[in-house]
């Protein structure tokens, strides 16, 4: 393995000074960073000036006639009026934004842990006890990635039908039809549905990745099956298990669609509240405003996961 | 393989294998429950798609009685079947174009960026990098609300709402994944051996081109499947920055329909999109064994990991 | 707090306003925006916009309005364009082979797209995001689009379908809305009831019930209700004996929401669009707010076997409940102008606007060649739905639903955003 110790000078090369010894391998400072400028300039104007424009909104006015959005750009204009009214319906008077916002994350943390044992039992087996039928499960798990989500969920909507064959399979053991659009368990159901792929495929890169010899092991010092799994396979998984439930959760908040399709306005969602007040007249900032408010909910737990990660990689 | 039944020294105290106790105490069998768990996880999960799909084949209205079988919602109906149906064959060609130019941009910066942040180091690049990975986490309700909201107001002479539109809102929520898992690969591979190209003389740019680039060559693959896998599929985005019905993809006729009179046509242009796709995935399956027809096993085996 | 949040003066006059959302040619938008709210927000120039549509009178059907002229409309001898038409519409609101007769008879295509609900479609076209040739706009939303400058006044001599076949009520002198017809036509006419399953309730009880249908426990989880405002809000007026279908009064407001809430939290009322016209008739729901034209319509959802008299449709005996129709206006930035108004007369004739109604939408064309009791005879509408078809008389007894001001949108709004959180 070539070490940096020996250098090979070319005439008429790039210089091999600069950066010889940080990287290893010697190229201008600005080379390997100007790969990123692509996306760095992407992501500047597609991305974070967008949020500049829904703070503009959110602190901006509407039209007279329309009552369409008026975003106000300059920030010492800004008003915080319709921001301070909508935290209020979060606080106080009624709160109508208060019920959508626990049940969010009620479902959200119902959902992730159903996903989460599910899951990890699913990857689980297959990591470990698969044999010859690896590959096949594996393509099935892959499955739904390629599947569209609106389709799966689509095509149980037809299921949940009140004639549809959930009804007619639990008609067989002597179940009246039940009613399951509108239910908070079917929207639940529906986001495990949709969002289990997402736990289940990083959770079995890491199941694959632990050592056999180090399960062997265990079972050689004398633990049971069960012990083992407590105290071998379950701490060695835990950054899969923490990065499956960020992975599948944080994008839940913002679901609409799902309420959408399969349950009612009594189970609406924090989402359905953003994808209500974009539609309709005078609500521009308070959607702005909304979206203002998820984008801090979910930059917290973002945030602290990534420092995590961070210091769990910086003690390794 | 992990399974194998080995006959090996137990433990003192434990009882022979054919008492049923014996079986239940056995560390390497296989577990039962977690067998009918998974196998009935998938049927879960595929079985819904598996009834759509024949639901399309449905002689009547319904998709949740089946009422005989029919080709009529795929080209028999004059108005209403796929062939036919102007509508549903603009959302499945507007499916595609979109797909197809994500891919083409997404890859290729999410590429490029996931090799300049391995070797950049200093905060901006972590703040780079974090503004990659909260785009990627991020909820794409937020995405498709900031996005609509910039090209309606700051950018609205600039951007139609339309095809270009969500394009760029595409690309903006998939770039992501092609960093990460170049990322990933790259952080596996190791500076070995371009350390080793250097120092046989190769400049820069050779060194990547003949390289880095191959090494890579599956996890650029299997992120150009899953980001047009993704593209195919992805509704939020496109609903709020799509203009005219020529712009609409078929995953917001989909969801339309679902809210509206759905009829089986809409199954059978959900079932030719997956087909798309899959083909797409097949297309991404076989150049890759072809890439690494000649390769060694290790390499393969561990691109085929990450595909 | 004084003044409403959405009542705040604007940062831009409402000439720059519209300025920019016609897409007239600035520099950068958002320099535009710059430079006119250089001045401090609230001061604005000329014709202070601090009150909207304060100045406007709003249009009622005892307090017609004349809509003023914004241009002259195209002269009678332009040509007719050939390419593409393009109808900006609800979904599904148009039979496909009339389309087809027009693209036939004009040798043009018709590319068709569709809005959600009118907010989102007026949304789209005010930021010029959709180039429309025919808009199918509320009543409640042309005067604002003509004070805003977006529609073009129609020619009447293209369109001689109008005074040929049309009820007198919308040619002279014209819709309250919109008095000499100058921007717009109507389209189809309808009654805002109750649509239920006769196989599950009777025509007298039915009837007797009324609007406490949707209340009834017999049939929990079985209803539907409107997801749109002000049919939603509207209705629940009517049955408190409101007639003022556009309430200002709070108190109103809150005890229709209020019973809107009951509805749907003790009664597992759904909120839905195709509630009526898809679900009634596969069984999925017994009782449901309609359009009179969604039940007419909706025998073609039902499935296989099921006989059309299973559909009922309950409206107030002495005729006075909602009722409103729906219009179809030219863009002013239109690209066929010539066409659209062809398209505009297409519709209005005899044979193709009945072909429309009678094979495809339910939704009954104000014609004076449509008698009510030959539809029933024809069997175009079944005798059990008899009273879903309209007579001129629906239009003097009944509340028509026209547009609210600034103030009182908000206090509906609000309302129905409490409602769609959940309550």
């Amino acid at each position: 393995m070539a070490s940096g110790s020996q250098t090979v000078t070319r005439p008429g090369r790039r210089g091999r000074r600069d950066a010889r010894e940080r990287s290893g391998v010697s190229y201008p400072r600005w080379y390997w960073p100007s790969f990123t400028f692509p996306g760095i300039l992407w992501l500047a104007v597609l991305f974070i000036l967008p949020f500049y424009v829904v703070l503009s909104v959110a602190f901006g006015t509407v039209d007279p006639l329309f009552r369409l959005p008026l975003p106000v750009y300059q920030p010492w204009w800004w008003s915080l009026d319709t921001f301070q009214t909508t935290l209020e319906k979060f606080t106080s008077g009624d709160r109508i934004y208060l019920d959508p916002l626990i049940r969010t994350l009620v479902y959200v943390g119902l959902s992730s842990l159903i996903c989460l044992v599910l899951g990890y039992s699913v990857a689980y087996y297959t990591a470990r006890y698969a044999g010859r039928w690896r590959w096949l499960i594996l393509v099935l798990l892959i499955s739904p990635f390629w599947i569209s989500y609106l389709m799966r969920i689509y095509a149980w909507q037809s299921l949940l039908q009140p004639d549809g064959y959930v009804n007619d399979a639990l008609g067989v053991v002597g179940v009246t039809p039940i009613i399951w659009i509108g239910r908070p368990i079917t929207v639940v159901l529906g986001l495990v549905y949709g969002y289990i792929p997402f736990m289940i495929l990083p959770l079995f890169g890491f199941l694959d990745r632990i050592d056999q010899h180090l399960l062997e092991a265990g079972r050689d010092l004398g633990a049971g099956s069960f012990q083992t799994f407590r105290r071998v396979t379950l701490p060695l998984s835990k950054p899969g298990i923490i990065a499956g439930l960020v992975i599948v959760s944080l994008p839940m908040f913002g679901d609409y669609f799902t309420n959408n399709l399969l349950g009612s306005t009594s189970t609406s969602m924090y989402g359905n509240l953003i994808d209500s007040a974009v539609g309709q007249a005078g609500q521009g900032p308070e959607a702005g405003s909304l979206v203002l408010i998820l984008i801090v909910l979910v930059m917290i737990p973002m945030l602290y996961y990534l420092r995590s990660t961070r210091r769990s990689t910086e003690a390794a | 393989m992990s399974d194998a039944t080995l006959t090996r020294e137990r433990p003192i105290a434990v009882a022979p294998a054919h008492t049923a106790t014996g079986w239940f105490r056995n560390p390497w069998r296989k577990p039962r429950f977690l067998q009918a768990v998974t196998i009935g996880y998938l049927a879960w999960s595929i079985l819904p798609v598996i009834i759509a799909i024949v639901f399309s084949f449905n002689n009547g209205r319904s998709r949740s009685t089946w009422q005989g079988f029919s080709l009529r919602w795929w080209y028999q109906d004059p108005f209403d079947s796929v062939w036919h149906d102007p509508a549903l064959r603009t959302a499945m060609f507007q499916t595609l174009r979109l797909s197809t130019l994500t891919v083409l941009l997404a890859v290729p910066l999410g590429t490029a960026f996931a090799i300049g942040i391995d070797r950049w180091h200093g905060r901006p690049a972590s703040t780079a990098n974090f503004f990659m990975l909260f785009s990627f986490v991020m909820p794409e309700i937020i995405l498709g609300v900031s996005l609509f909201l910039l090209f309606t107001n700051l950018l609205e002479s600039a951007v139609r709402l339309g095809t270009t539109a969500q394009f760029l809102g595409l690309v903006t929520f998939q770039m992501s994944y092609p960093v990460i898992i170049v990322r990933a690969r790259l952080l596996s591979i190791g500076p070995e051996y371009e350390e080793a190209a250097m120092d046989l003389g190769a400049p820069p740019s050779q060194s990547l081109r003949r390289v880095l680039l191959p090494l890579l060559g599956p996890a650029i693959l299997a992120s150009a499947a899953l980001v047009f896998a993704d593209s195919v599929d992805d509704f939020v985005t496109v609903r709020y920055l799509s203009g005219p019905a020529s712009s609409e993809p078929l995953s917001v006729k989909i969801y339309s329909a679902a809210r509206a009179s759905p009829t089986p046509a809409v199954n059978a242009a959900a079932t030719i999109m997956l087909i798309t796709t899959l083909g797409a995935i097949a297309l991404a399956w076989f150049v890759f064994r072809r890439i690494t027809r000649n390769r060694g096993e290790a390499v393969s085996a561990a691109g085929l990991a990450e595909f | 707090m004084s003044a409403h949040p959405r009542q705040r003066p604007s940062a831009l006059s409402r000439r720059d306003f519209l300025r920019r959302s016609l897409g007239v040619a600035v520099a950068l938008p958002s320099a535009a925006a710059i430079l006119a709210a250089c001045s401090k927000p609230g001061t604005t120039s000329s014709g202070g916009a601090t009150t909207g549509t304060g100045a406007r009178v709003l249009a009622r059907p005892d307090d017609p309005v004349t809509l003023p002229m914004t241009q002259d409309p195209i002269p009678t001898d332009t040509p007719i364009e050939g390419g593409t038409l393009n109808v900006y519409n609800w979904d599904a609101y148009m039979y496909k082979k009339t389309l087809k007769a027009f693209e036939d008879e004009y040798g043009v295509t018709v590319e068709w797209t569709t809005f959600n609900n009118m907010e989102e479609g007026i949304q789209k076209l005010v930021a010029g995001q959709v180039e429309a040739d025919v808009f199918f706009p509320t009543t409640d939303y042309i005067a604002r689009l003509v004070e805003a400058d977006l529609m073009q006044p129609l020619n009447h001599e293209l369109i001689p379908n109008l005074a040929a076949n049309c009820w007198p009520v919308f040619n002279d002198p014209g819709p309250y809305y919109d008095l000499g017809w100058r921007y717009s036509v109507p389209y189809t006419i309808y009654t805002t009831g109750v649509a239920y399953r006769r196989d599950r309730i009777d025509d007298a009880a039915a009837a007797a019930k009324g609007y406490e249908l949707f209340f009834d426990p017999a049939f929990k989880d079985e209803v539907s209700y409107y997801d749109s405002y002000r049919d939603a809000i509207g209705m629940m007026l009517l049955r408190d004996g409101v007639t003022d279908a556009n309430s200002s009064d709070p108190a109103a407001i809150g005890k229709a929401k209020d019973a809107i809430l009951d509805m749907i939290n003790g009664n597992g009322a759904r909120l839905t669009i195709n509630g009526t016209y898809a679900k009634l008739p596969e069984g999925e729901f017994s009782v449901s707010e309609s359009w009179s034209g969604d039940i007419v319509g909706a025998k073609y959802y039902l499935p296989k076997g099921t006989p059309e008299d299973v559909l009922g449709y309950w409206y107030p005996e002495d005729k006075r409940g909602l009722v409103g129709n729906d219009t179809i206006v030219i863009p002013k930035a239109a690209p066929k102008p010539r066409l659209a108004h062809e398209f505009l007369n297409f519709f209005l004739d005899k044979h193709w606007g009945y072909q429309n109604f009678a094979d495809w939408n339910g939704y009954q064309p104000p014609f004076t060649s449509i008698v009510p009791d030959k539809l029933v005879s024809d069997g175009v509408v079944p005798s059990t739905l008899a009273s879903a078809v309209l007579d001129e008389k629906n239009f003097t007894t009944g509340y028509l639903q026209g547009e609210l001001s600034a103030d009182t949108d908000a206090l509906w709004l609000d309302a129905w955003n409490e409602i769609q959180a959940g309550g």
